[in-house]
């Protein structure tokens, strides 16, 4: 914390921290002084010179904005040549500015024309040049319009850019008073700007104006701005949405709150468009002779809970499975495992986490005894040195990723480890792009070169793993096997580089890691995570601020399903299910016979749909899921679903599928429901209801009671959101100090155990979550995959996401601005690749594996490797997981999506 | 005869440079005059992005701002002709008209065999010998209709 010194301004004395900035202290102060090129956000930069002061003992008038504050200073704020000064400075600024004004956005330099009574041309002393100015007009960008005419040069935008946002699209170009703002070579749609709008929130003049409702929107008639979180990805920022006739017209990301403090990506921003869709489902619909009949609740709510009764007395409590969703609330979730656990009796409750990240946090909680991320989102921008591996962390976690790049710029070493290139190569200090599945060779050479290098942290071994140097040595033993020559010849990455990687990470005085599907959707995905883990216990690199292990999560609840019990094998709070103590104590919370609990886990997703094929499984409901497109092998995944008795699908769309429901169940969205998320940083944040729920759509948890209900279990009677948090936070101890109030401006990150506990922003710092408090080492061998490239099959397929869409696409491919950016699918071929194929960019191929085929386009390019091939997963029509194995990995039962061989030919 | 600077030819040069900000004027430069149309072309500003690695706007921002960069075709022989005060009143004015009575070009105009662009320019700091022209690197001085054939043919 800096120095608390005293200044004077106007002479009053005013309080403030040493070096801070005098334009913001005395704003904050009340004293209003102009200013249009300032932001606190930004450097400062002096190009308006609307500010100035007099300071005492200093000659002439300062721009207050460029001025750091020092003990005793004595500020004029205002005075009579001051604001003459300021009112002329004005005027020609507005001699060369267009003052058309149409209401969409906010002008910063209307209240000053008319503070400074310059609205009648009469009054001002410079008559108008601006029409003789060359205008320039970039209207290519799907969400901004650019205008010269309305733009001050006052360098926000590029800073917005370039500091904020870490990308540097825009520049000024040409000189003199015909410069102007330009993206990529004249064209912003060719640039590389990819939509976040930063630049158009914090513009002063409207020069940057959003594209959506342009023409109809004007902020001073909005209805309502509600704050909630974002719906897409799992950084959880925090949006004030703007409201007309019920629908969304505008989405600005919140300033001074975590984790973003007002920035958002394009999907935020503009991804909203879903909700006010037509294509939602408003009623509740009955499959009946092989068509949809739109039903009452009533009706619908009778049908549902008799057919679950019917097959549960038939087939036994074991025949029925749910699937939770990484899409809606915490309050939701819980309901839903409540439910299952209650209604169906077993614990048969499992989400898509099991798809992504499920041996990630089986890894983590073997060693650690948490499976969350360690740090928080801010230390991306502060610790020494980041690993990134198997995360694409610039398009899947994009606010994540600004503070990466912010602290990029200011001197953080990066390591990059990824098959495919990816945008964070180009701000990487390192880039390992080993072959496909040969993770932990390739960590076990790097173990193996730190442990030679003398690089480990005896320390941290001897008093924080089970077992100390003892545990060490037989790491040690594995990892010497893994000479530098030998992980060259495996992973086919150099030596040098390996070395490069190693002392970076081993020596930096703090480093974090960020890991990524690209480790954990592999049948040795538990794996790749302990090598991970066993890199960071003998350097050290966790327990410490700055310092750990983090899964970013893909959507926007995916932390908080796991935490709060949508789990086959834990309780709300990661407490197993077969805890006995900790069954007695729900069951008491429940109101429940505590023997109606079952002691047994259940199954997984994938394991969910095996003994749905096998018959085992008679009747599922699914919340705001879409196996058929998420789950491996989707043959296998449409098959099983056929053979069940009795389907529900609750969601917000028709979906792939939805087509194989009995019942369709119509559900609010995110935008429409009060509760909480769990966002990547373990930060508990509201969901605020902006809008309403379309038609008779209800609230998820409202749904689920009522099925309870007639079913003849009372699983609890909640009046709002808020109620089933406070039994949450009874039943899950990590949650046990937070309360609505509590986080009604700013989230508090889990655990938090008591009302007095400030949460906790870094885990580990004093002991592991394990029993013994330390934490475990886990020495894993490399293993070759079981399906290999051969003359069938010659490619291997790796399979991954884009920024613009999102998960199976059901949201976001309904926003004309996402759609705009990226709406088709393509497969990445290595240009050696494409001229042994014949093939061309552009071509259209057929890809087939040993489980399917499906068509697409060919992208020829260097981002992969010889013999490698990469699609995004979004697009329906070119279905990704048709050629996906349902083969799992053993431990965490995850799918194995980014490894399938394929075979490329042109049609 | 070449119209394009490739892409491979543009790496080469660029490998010349470590892409260091003070490097990229120079480099520009060089692109510019290996240019056989005498500009920057689309190319050569994603290339020079990339080398620098600096955005496309970055890029464009620098080449626009200063004059002597063009971003549109030009004749492999930039004719700037002083058009500031002092040439001016040596004549600078009659030079203009010879080069457009003779070979047809007018300021801003290339010729029809894309070999020559005339543009004016402010003072060359070589007033005393006036008028004035540089065609490329090449100062001239002390114009005259027979002066400016004589380069003209040189050149051609
Ligand atoms: S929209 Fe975002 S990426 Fe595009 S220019 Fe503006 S700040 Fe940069
Ligand atoms: S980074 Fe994620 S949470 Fe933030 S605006 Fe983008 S999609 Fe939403
Ligand atoms: S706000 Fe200080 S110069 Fe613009
Ligand atoms: S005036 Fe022409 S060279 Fe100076």
């Amino acid at each position: 914390m800096s120095k608390i010194i005293e200044i004077q301004i106007d002479s009053k004395v005013v309080k403030a921290a040493e070096g801070s900035n005098l334009l913001q202290v005395a704003r904050d102060n009340g004293f209003d002084i102009p200013g249009l090129c300032y932001h606190k956000k930004l450097t400062p930069t002096g190009a308006c010179r609307l500010c100035v002061v007099k300071i005492d003992n200093t000659p002439g008038l300062i721009m207050s904005c460029t001025v750091p504050v020092k003990e005793g200073m004595k500020i004029t704020a205002f005075d009579e040549e001051l604001e003459q000064n300021r009112r002329h400075t004005l005027s020609y600024l507005l001699a060369e500015h267009n003052e058309e004004f149409d209401d969409s956005y906010e002008d910063e330099i209307r209240p000053l024309i008319k503070r400074y009574n310059l609205e009648k041309p009469e009054n001002r002393p410079l008559k108008p040049i601006w029409q003789g100015i060359p205008r320039v007009v970039d209207n290519t960008s799907p969400v901004l319009t650019y205008d010269s005419s309305k733009c001050i040069r006052c360098f926000r935008c590029i800073k917005a850019c370039d500091e904020i946002q870490g990308k540097g699209v825009l520049s000024f170009a040409d000189r003199g008073i015909s410069k102007y703002i330009v993206a990529g070579f004249g064209e912003w749609f060719n640039s590389e700007c990819d939509g976040c709008g930063e630049c158009i929130q914090l513009c002063p003049t409207g020069a940057i104006v959003e594209k959506p409702f342009r023409e109809s929107l004007k902020i001073s008639e909005i209805d309502s701005k509600v704050i909630t979180t974002c719906p897409y990805c799992g950084v959880g920022c925090q949006t004030e949405i703007f409201v007309k006739n019920d629908t969304i017209v505008r989405v600005d990301g919140v300033d001074d709150v975590s984790p973003n403090d007002g920035r958002l990506c394009v999907k935020g921003r503009f991804g909203y468009q879903y909700a006010n869709s037509k294509k939602r489902l408003t009623h509740p619909m009955i499959k009946r002779n092989g068509v949809f009949e739109k039903v009452s609740w009533d009706e619908a709510l009778d049908f549902v809970s008799s057919k679950f009764s019917e097959i549960k007395q038939k087939y036994g409590s074991k025949s029925l499975a749910g699937y939770s969703s990484a899409k809606c609330s915490n309050e939701e979730n819980y309901i839903f495992q409540k439910f299952i656990r209650i209604a169906f009796g077993n614990n048969n409750v499992d989400y898509c986490t099991r798809l992504c990240h499920a041996s990630t946090v089986t890894a983590m909680l073997k060693s650690f005894g948490d499976g969350a991320g360690s740090n928080s989102i801010e230390d991306f921008e502060t610790t020494d040195c980041l690993l990134v591996t198997g995360n694409n962390i610039i398009d899947t976690h994009p606010i994540t990723a600004t503070y990466v790049k912010r602290g990029k710029a200011a001197g953080q070493k990066i390591i990059v480890i990824d098959p495919k290139w990816t945008p964070l190569v180009k701000y990487a200090d390192v880039w390992l792009q080993p072959k496909l599945a040969t993770d932990v060779a390739l960590l076990n050479g790097l173990i193996n070169i730190i442990i030679e290098n003398g690089w480990i942290d005896k320390n941290f071994i001897e008093n924080r793993v089970e077992g100390g140097m003892q545990a060490f040595e037989s790491l040690k033993e594995l990892a010497s096997k893994y000479t530098p020559e030998k992980t060259e010849e495996i992973t086919g990455v150099s030596k040098e580089k390996l070395y490069e990687a190693a002392k970076i990470y081993a020596t930096a005085k703090t480093a974090m890691i960020a890991t990524g599907m690209g480790m954990s959707q592999q049948t040795v995905g538990t794996n790749n995570v302990f090598s991970l883990i066993n890199m960071c216990l003998i350097t050290g690199q966790i327990g410490k601020e700055l310092c750990g292990l983090n899964p970013p999560r893909g959507q926007n609840n995916v932390q908080g399903a796991t935490d709060v019990g949508a789990s086959p094998v834990n309780y709300p709070g990661y407490i197993p299910v077969t805890n006995e103590d900790n069954r007695k104590k729900v069951a008491e919370i429940w109101k429940v016979p505590f023997e109606s609990l079952d002691p047994k886990p259940g199954l997984t997703t994938i394991e969910i749909m095996n003994a749905a094929y096998d018959g085992e499984i008679k009747a599922m409901y699914i919340m705001g899921e879409n196996p058929v497109v998420t789950d491996p092998d989707r043959h296998h995944t449409v098959e099983a679903i056929k053979k069940l008795d009795f389907l529900v699908v609750q969601d917000i769309f028709e979906t792939e599928t939805t087509e194989f429901a009995d019942v369709i169940l119509p559900a609010a969205s995110l935008y429409e429901k009060d509760g909480t998320v769990v966002n990547s940083d373990r930060r508990v944040l509201r969901l605020r209801k902006a809008i309403s729920a379309p038609g008779e759509a209800r609230q998820d948890w409202q749904i689920c009671v009522d099925i309870a209900e007639r079913m003849g279990f009372k699983i609890g009677s909640y009046n709002s959101p808020e109620d089933i948090f406070a039994e949450l936070a009874k039943a899950a101890p990590i949650f046990g100090g937070i309360t609505f109030a509590r986080i009604e401006k700013h989230g508090i990150q889990w655990p938090c155990y008591d009302e007095n506990h400030p949460g906790t922003s870094t885990l580990f710092l004093e002991k592991f979550n394990t029993e013994s408090g330390k934490a475990k080492i886990f020495p894993v061998d490399y293993k070759e995959q079981s399906e290999t490239p051969n003359t069938n099959y010659p490619l291997v397929m790796n399979s991954g996401r884009l920024l613009y869409q999102y998960h199976s696409a059901t949201m976001s491919r309904k926003s004309k601005v996402l759609n705009a950016y990226a709406n088709e699918a393509y497969i990445i071929i290595n240009p050696e690749d494409a001229v042994k194929l014949g093939l061309k960019d552009g071509d259209k191929v057929k890809v087939t594996s040993p489980r399917g085929s499906l068509e697409t386009t060919a992208k020829v390019s260097d981002e992969v490797l010889k013999g490698e091939t990469f699609m995004p997963w979004h697009f329906n029509e070119a279905p990704v997981n048709a050629l996906t194995r349902n083969e799992i990995d053993p431990m965490s039962k995850i799918g194995p999506f980014k490894y399938s061989v394929v075979r490329v030919e042109r049609v | 005869m070449q119209k394009e600077l490739n892409k491979e030819q543009i790496i080469s040069i660029l490998q010349k440079y470590s892409p260091t900000k003070d490097n990229i004027l120079k480099c520009l430069h060089e692109l510019q005059d290996a240019h056989p149309q005498n500009y920057i072309s689309k190319v050569i500003l994603e290339e020079t992005a990339k080398h620098f690695k600096l955005t496309k706007g970055q890029i464009f921002g620098i080449v626009s701002y200063y004059s002597m960069f063009s971003l549109k075709p030009r004749g492999r022989y930039l004719v700037r002709l002083c058009k500031s005060p002092v040439c001016n009143m040596l004549g600078a004015k009659s030079v203009t008209e010879y080069f457009d009575s003779k070979f047809n070009l007018k300021p801003g105009e290339t010729t029809t065999d894309g070999m020559f662009t005339l543009e004016l320019a402010e003072c060359l700091g070589r007033c005393g010998k006036g008028p004035s022209m540089m065609i490329n690197r090449e100062v001239v001085t002390e114009l005259d209709s027979k002066k400016i054939d004589e380069i003209i043919n040189t050149k051609k």
